[in-house]
C-alpha cells in the first residue's frame, strides 16, 4: 500500500468531507428505518449481519471491483457451475452376518454423497460482500505479495484506533467511515478510487454521498471483528440500496477509474466492462448484469426511503458477480478464535476496540490463500490486486440467511454451500452458529431461489464423516422439511438437491428410521415410482415405459439402499410401501432389457431388492402358511435340532447327519414335486412384496449376474439369491429349483472366478444355500468344486486374489456343506486336490475362524470310511483330520472336534449358542462364529457410512446347516 | 432408559470399578456384553425399549470380577473409561473393554432398579 502514490489525498478528503456532511443529513432520514429493520433482523435470532450493513459501500465500490475480480475469477467460475460431485461410495458392508440363513444381507449401505460446489452462487454472494469492502477509496490493491487480509486488517485496526470515537458515537458508521479510509489509507492509494467516486456519484447526488458514506461503514462492518461492534449499521439490510449505486458506477466509474494510476486499478476499472457481458452463468446474475445502468436510477428512490423490497431484484444482480476466491479467505476465518465471541455477544462498541487486534483475519487469509493456489489459481490473482475485497465471514453469511431480501438469503446460501463443499470444518462452524435450523427454515421458502440454495447448502452440510451434522438437521426437522419441499417442487435441481441430502442423511444409523418414518412412501411415489416406468394399471395399449436413470433416481434409491439396512423393521416398512417393490422390479427388468445395468441406479435397485429379500421367509406376512412342511415334518422341527447340535459343537454328529440325509430325500422329493406340479398357478398377479420371492425373480437376477461389470450389483445379486434360496419354506424351495431349471448354476459357478472378493462370497454363500437342494447338491459337487478350491489359499500363502478371511471362511463353509452327506462330493474333493490345502490351512491359518471352518470340513471327509483308503494312499492319516490342538491350541478344548471353544476359565461354556469372542485371540477379532458359529446371525450390519472401506472380517461365517431356523441370536462377547 | 437419536440421554447411573484378573496372557472381566448399533436391538431381552442398541450386560461369571465389583445382568453399560457406549458396534465395546494395558476398568451403567429408586425417592420424599 505505502507503494501508490498518494497523490491528491488532501483534495479527496476535502470532497470527501462534503459528501460526508450531505450523507450525514440522508443517513438520519434513514436512521429509523434501519432501525426497524435492524430490530426484525434481531428477532429473527440471526447474527447481525454485518454484511448488510455494508451494502451501501459496496455498491460504490462494487463497480469497480466486480470488474477485476469477475475477470479473473471468470475461468474458475464457469467450471464450478457445473455441479462437482464428490461421490463416496461407501461399500456395503455386507457384512452380514448371515447365519444359517445366509444372507447376507448386509446393508449395502452403499452411501453415495454428494457435495456440489455450487461456484456460481458463491459469486453472488461474494459479490456482495466485495462490494462491502471496497470501500472504495482506501482499499486498493495490496502491494503484491502481501496478503490480502493482512492489509485489510490493518487498515482496520488503524481505522478503528483512530477514528473509533467518532464513529462508536455515531451509530452510523458512514461520516466515520469516510474518514477512516483517510487515515488508513490515505497513503496508499485512496486517491484515485475516491475521487472518481466522487465524480460518479456527483451525477446523483443523494445517491452518491450515501454510497460514500455506505461503503466506509461497510468497511467498518466488514472486518469481522470490528463489525460486531458496529452493529447498529450492520443490522440495517442495506443490501438493497447499494445497487442502484453500482450500477451508476459500472458505466461511469468504470472507465474513469481506468486511467488512475496503479497497475492494480486498472485491471480493476478496466475489466468490469468486459465482464458485464457475460453473464456469470448464474441465471440471476444475469438479470443483473444485462439492465445495469438504467435500472439503478430507478432504485435509487427507493433506496433513500429504504424501500429495499424493490431492491432486491437489483442486488440480486449486482451482488453476483462475485469473484470466488474472496471466497477462500472466508474459510480461513474459522481459525479466529475470536469468531465465536463475536457472535455471541455484540456489544458493538466494546467490540469495536478490540476488534483491531482480535481481526487477524491473517491466519485465514493464509490458508485461502494456499488453497486457492491450488486449486483456484485465478481468484488469488485477483485477490491479491485487491486488498479492498474481503469476503464475508462465516457469522456474516448465516447472519445474512435472516436477510429480508430474498435474494440474500439465496446468495448467503449459496455461499454457504460453496465455503462448505469439502470443508468439514466450516460445516461444524456452520452447526456450531446455529446456521442449520435457519438453512432449514428456508426450505419453506415460497421462492424457489432460496429453498434451492438452501438445500443446496444442507446438501453439503450433510456430507462427510460428521455425523453431528447430521443430527442436526434432523433435530430441527429437517427431514419432514426436505420431504415436504420433494412433494411440493417440480424443479428437478431442487429434487436433485432434496434427494441427494437424503441420501447423505440416511448414511447415518440413527436417522435411518427417522427418513422411513417421513419420506417412504414420498419418496416412491414421487421419485421411484415415476422414474421406474411402473404403472399400478399399465396402459394396454401403451408400451411399458422404461426406467430413466435420472440423477433424482440415483439419489433416491441410494438413500432407499442406505435405509433398507436398518432391521426387520425397516425391511418391513420398505416391503410394505406401496409400489415400491413393483417400481424396482420394474426398474431392473426394463435394465435388462435395454442391456443398461451397469450404472449405480441398478446397483442401488438391486440392492435394496437383496435387503428386502433378506429373511423374507420369516418376516413376510403370512410366511408361516408356506413353512416347508418337511421341515415341520422332522421331529422338533429340523431347526432347534440343529441348532442344538451347533451349540454342542458336535460337527458332523451321527443324529445330525441322518437328519441332513433325511432333509436331503425330502428335498430330492420335492424337487419332484416340483417338477411334476410347477409352481402353483396364482388366481391373480403377485404384487408387492410377493414379486421379492417369486420364482420369476430368479430370471431377473440371473440376467444381472450375467451382464453386469459392476462389482456391486454381482454381489447384490448373488446375495439376492443368497437370500431368497435360504430357509425352509415353500418359496424357497421353489427359488433353489428355479436356479437350476434356469440354469443359474453354471452362472455362479463362474463368478466364483471374479476378481472381486465380496462376490466370490455372495455366491459361495448363495451356492451354499442352494445345495439345501439335493439336486443342486450334487450338481455343484461336480462342478463347482474346483473353483471353490482353488480360492482357497494354499498354506499360509494366498493366492493371488488374496481372498479375505471372510470370503475364505465362506467358502470353507461352503465346501463343508456340499461334502456333508455326500460321500461322492467329497471325493470331488479329494480330486481337486483340496486336502493339502485344508490341512495347510488348518495347521498354519492365522485365523482361527479359518482354522474352525476347514478342520469342519476334514473331520466331514474322514468321516466317510470308504474314503479313508485313498486318503491314506495319498499320504494322510487321521491326524491330518483332526483338529489340530497343537497348532491352533485355541482351537478345541472340551474335546469337541473342530470347535474353538472360546470359554475362558472363568467363563461357563456356552450353551445358548451365544457365539463367544475369544480373548485371547486378539488377532482375530471377530471371532464371533467360534463354537457356535453356526447359529449366530447378525443383523446386517449396519455400514459404516463414513468409511469407504468396510472392515469385512465382522462377519460370522454363514452356515448353512440352520438354515431353518433359529432365530438370529444376538452376538454376544465375554469380556 | 430409552432414547431417541440425537437427543441427550437422561438416566440414573452408577459407577462400577472392576479390577481385571489376570490369567496368563489374559485380562478378564468375568461377564459377557450384547448389543451395539450394528445389532438386532429386538433381540436384547434385557432392554425395555427394543430400539435401543446400547451394550447390555448379558451374563456374569459367579464369583468373577465383573460380579465381585457388583455389575449384574442386564445393566446398560454406558461408558467405559468415559468412552460412550450408548452408539457404539458390539466390537467397539468389546475392545474398549478389553484393552490390554488397562488392569481397571470403569465403567458408567444404568439399571431399572436404580431408576425406580429415584423415581420412588423423588415421589415420597418431597411432599414429606
Amino acid at each position: 500500500m505505502e507503494d501508490y502514490d498518494v497523490r491528491s489525498a488532501a483534495s479527496i478528503l476535502a470532497s470527501v468531507k462534503e459528501q460526508e456532511e450531505r450523507f450525514e443529513q440522508l443517513t438520519r432520514a434513514l436512521e429509523e428505518e434501519r432501525r426497524n429493520v435492524t430490530l426484525q433482523l434481531e428477532r429473527a435470532n440471526l447474527p447481525p449481519n454485518p454484511a448488510i450493513s455494508q451494502p451501501l459501500a459496496w455498491q460504490q465500490v462494487v463497480m469497480q471491483e466486480q470488474s477485476p475480480s469477475n475477470a479473473t475469477s471468470l475461468a474458475m467460475m464457469q467450471e464450478p457451475q457445473e455441479v462437482v460431485e464428490e461421490t463416496v461410495t461407501i461399500e456395503e458392508d455386507p457384512g452380514t452376518p448371515t447365519s444359517h440363513v445366509s444372507v447376507v444381507t448386509s446393508d449395502d449401505g452403499t452411501t453415495r454423497r454428494t457435495e456440489t460446489k455450487v461456484t456460481k452462487m458463491v459469486k453472488t454472494v461474494t459479490t456482495r460482500t466485495v462490494r462491502q469492502v471496497p470501500l472504495g477509496p482506501d482499499g486498493l490493491p495490496l502491494p503484491e505479495g502481501s496478503s490480502p487480509l493482512s492489509s485489510y486488517t490493518d487498515s482496520i485496526d488503524r481505522r478503528y484506533m483512530k477514528n473509533g470515537g467518532e464513529r462508536f458515537i455515531t451509530p452510523q458508521a458512514t461520516s466515520t467511515l469516510t474518514r477512516a479510509y483517510n487515515n488508513s489509507y490515505n497513503d496508499s492509494y485512496v486517491e484515485t478510487p475516491e475521487s472518481q467516486y466522487i465524480r460518479h456519484y456527483g451525477l446523483h447526488d443523494g445517491y452518491t454521498d450515501l454510497t460514500d458514506n455506505y461503503g466506509s461503514l461497510s468497511r467498518g462492518v466488514n472486518f469481522r471483528p470490528p463489525r460486531y461492534p458496529y452493529m447498529p449499521n450492520s443490522y440495517r439490510p442495506e443490501n438493497s440500496y447499494t445497487l442502484p449505486i453500482r450500477k451508476d458506477d459500472y458505466g461511469h466509474v468504470a472507465q474513469p477509474q481506468v486511467p488512475m494510476g496503479s497497475s492494480t486499478v486498472d485491471l480493476n476499472r478496466s475489466q468490469p466492462e468486459r465482464f458485464q457481458p457475460e453473464p456469470y452463468g448464474l441465471e440471476d446474475d444475469r438479470r443483473s448484469l444485462g439492465p445495469e445502468e438504467e435500472e439503478p436510477y430507478e432504485l435509487e428512490p427507493d433506496y433513500s426511503t429504504a424501500n429495499r423490497r424493490t431492491l432486491p431484484g437489483t442486488n440480486r444482480g449486482r451482488t453476483h458477480r462475485e469473484p470466488l476466491r474472496d471466497v477462500h479467505r472466508v474459510r480461513g476465518y474459522p481459525d479466529d478464535p475470536i469468531e465465536a465471541e463475536l457472535i455471541d455477544e455484540r456489544h458493538p462498541y466494546i467490540h469495536g476496540m478490540y476488534s483491531a487486534p482480535l481481526a487477524q483475519p491473517e491466519r485465514g487469509s493464509m490458508a485461502s490463500l494456499d488453497r486457492m493456489a491450488g486449486r483456484r489459481s485465478p481468484s488469488i490473482d485477483s485477490i491479491r490486486k485487491d486488498p479492498r475485497w474481503r469476503d464475508p465471514d462465516l457469522p456474516e453469511v448465516i447472519a445474512m440467511l435472516g436477510h429480508p431480501i430474498d435474494p440474500v438469503k439465496s446468495n448467503a446460501a449459496a455461499y454457504l454451500q460453496h465455503l462448505c463443499y469439502e470443508n468439514d470444518k466450516i460445516k461444524k462452524d456452520v452447526r456450531q452458529l446455529k446456521g442449520i435450523p435457519v438453512l432449514v427454515s428456508l426450505l419453506d421458502h415460497p421462492k424457489s431461489e432460496v429453498h434451492r440454495k438452501a438445500c443446496g447448502a444442507l446438501r453439503n452440510i450433510s456430507y462427510g464423516k460428521d455425523n453431528e451434522n447430521k443430527v442436526a438437521i434432523k433435530n430441527c426437522d429437517g427431514i419432514p422439511a426436505l420431504i415436504r419441499l420433494l412433494r411440493k417442487t417440480n424443479d428437478m435441481e431442487v429434487r436433485e438437491l432434496i434427494t441427494g441430502t437424503l441420501w447423505n442423511l440416511s448414511s447415518y444409523e440413527p436417522l435411518k428410521m427417522v427418513i422411513i418414518n417421513h419420506g417412504l412412501q414420498t419418496m416412491t411415489n414421487e421419485v421411484i415410482i415415476p422414474h421406474s416406468g411402473w404403472e399400478h394399471e399399465p396402459n394396454e395399449d401403451s408400451k411399458p415405459r422404461d426406467a430413466e436413470w435420472t440423477t433424482v433416481f440415483k439419489n433416491t434409491s441410494g438413500c432407499l439402499r442406505n435405509v433398507s439396512s436398518d432391521g426387520a423393521e425397516a425391511r418391513r416398512r420398505l416391503r410394505e410401501c406401496e409400489g415400491l417393490v413393483d417400481a424396482l422390479l420394474h426398474a431392473l427388468q426394463s435394465a435388462v432389457g435395454k442391456k443398461d445395468m451397469d450404472n449405480k441406479s441398478v446397483e442401488n435397485c438391486v440392492c435394496i431388492m437383496r435387503n428386502l429379500s433378506y429373511h423374507v421367509h420369516k418376516e413376510v406376512p403370512g410366511a408361516e402358511r408356506f413353512q416347508d412342511p418337511s421341515a415341520l415334518q422332522a421331529p422338533g422341527s429340523a431347526g432347534p435340532q440343529r441348532k442344538k447340535k451347533d451349540d454342542a459343537g458336535c460337527f458332523g454328529g451321527k443324529k445330525a447327519k441322518e437328519e441332513w440325509f433325511n432333509q436331503g430325500r425330502k428335498n430330492g422329493e420335492n424337487d419332484k414335486n416340483y417338477d411334476t406340479l410347477d409352481l402353483p398357478k396364482r388366481t391373480e398377479p403377485s404384487k408387492g412384496f410377493e414379486l421379492l420371492y417369486q420364482p420369476e425373480v430368479v430370471r431377473l437376477y440371473l440376467s444381472l449376474l450375467t451382464e453386469s461389470q459392476n462389482y456391486n450389483t454381482l454381489e447384490a445379486a448373488a446375495g439376492a439369491l443368497q437370500n431368497l434360496s435360504a430357509g425352509q419354506w415353500t418359496w424357497s424351495n421353489y427359488i433353489r429349483a428355479t436356479v437350476r431349471k434356469e440354469k443359474g448354476l453354471p452362472i455362479l459357478v463362474e463368478l466364483l472366478r471374479s476378481d472381486s472378493d465380496k462376490v466370490v462370497r455372495a455366491v459361495a454363500i448363495a451356492l451354499r444355500n442352494l445345495s439345501i437342494d439335493r439336486r443342486n447338491k450334487d450338481l455343484i459337487g461336480s462342478y463347482a468344486m474346483r473353483d471353490l478350491v482353488s480360492n482357497l489359499p494354499s498354506g499360509q500363502q494366498r493366492p493371488a486374489k488374496n481372498l479375505e478371511e471372510d470370503t475364505v471362511v465362506a467358502i470353507l463353509n461352503t465346501i463343508h456343506e456340499i461334502v456333508t452327506d455326500s460321500s461322492e462330493n467329497a471325493r470331488s474333493l479329494i480330486q481337486a486336490q483340496a486336502i493339502e490345502k485344508l490341512v495347510a490351512i488348518n495347521r498354519t491359518s492365522q485365523s482361527a475362524r479359518e482354522t474352525k471352518a476347514a478342520s469342519h470340513v476334514l473331520q466331514t471327509v474322514w468321516s466317510y470310511k470308504e474314503l479313508r483308503n485313498a486318503l491314506t494312499k495319498d499320504g494322510w492319516n487321521k491326524s491330518h483330520f483332526q483338529p489340530t490342538v497343537t497348532a491352533t491350541p485355541k482351537a478345541t478344548k472340551n474335546g469337541k472336534p473342530g470347535y474353538d471353544d472360546t470359554t475362558l476359565p472363568l467363563m461357563e461354556k456356552n450353551q445358548d449358542g451365544y457365539s463367544t469372542i475369544d480373548q485371547r485371540d486378539k488377532d482375530c477379532k471377530y471371532k464371533t462364529d467360534d463354537g457356535s458359529a453356526d447359529l449366530t446371525e447378525r443383523e446386517p450390519l449396519k455400514n459404516d457410512t463414513n468409511r469407504k472401506h468396510y472392515i469385512r472380517s465382522n462377519r460370522p461365517a454363514v452356515s448353512l446347516v440352520d438354515a431353518c431356523d433359529v432365530k438370529p441370536q444376538p452376538v454376544d462377547s465375554w469380556v | 432408559m430409552s432414547f431417541v437419536p440425537g437427543q441427550p440421554v437422561t438416566a440414573v447411573v452408577q459407577r462400577i470399578e472392576i479390577q481385571k484378573l489376570r490369567q496368563g496372557e489374559n485380562l478378564i472381566l468375568g461377564f459377557s456384553i450384547g448389543g451395539g448399533i450394528d445389532q438386532d436391538p429386538g433381540q436384547n431381552p434385557f432392554s425395555e425399549d427394543k430400539s435401543d442398541k446400547g451394550i447390555y450386560v448379558t451374563r456374569i461369571t459367579p464369583g468373577g470380577p465383573a460380579e465381585v465389583a457388583g455389575l449384574r445382568i442386564g445393566d446398560k453399560i454406558m461408558q467405559v473409561n468415559g468412552w460412550d457406549m450408548t452408539m457404539v458396534t458390539h466390537d467397539q465395546a468389546r475392545k474398549k473393554l478389553t484393552k490390554k494395558r488397562e488392569d481397571v476398568v470403569r465403567l458408567l451403567i444404568t439399571r431399572k432398579s436404580l431408576e425406580e429408586a429415584v423415581k420412588h425417592s423423588k415421589g415420597s420424599h418431597p411432599r414429606q
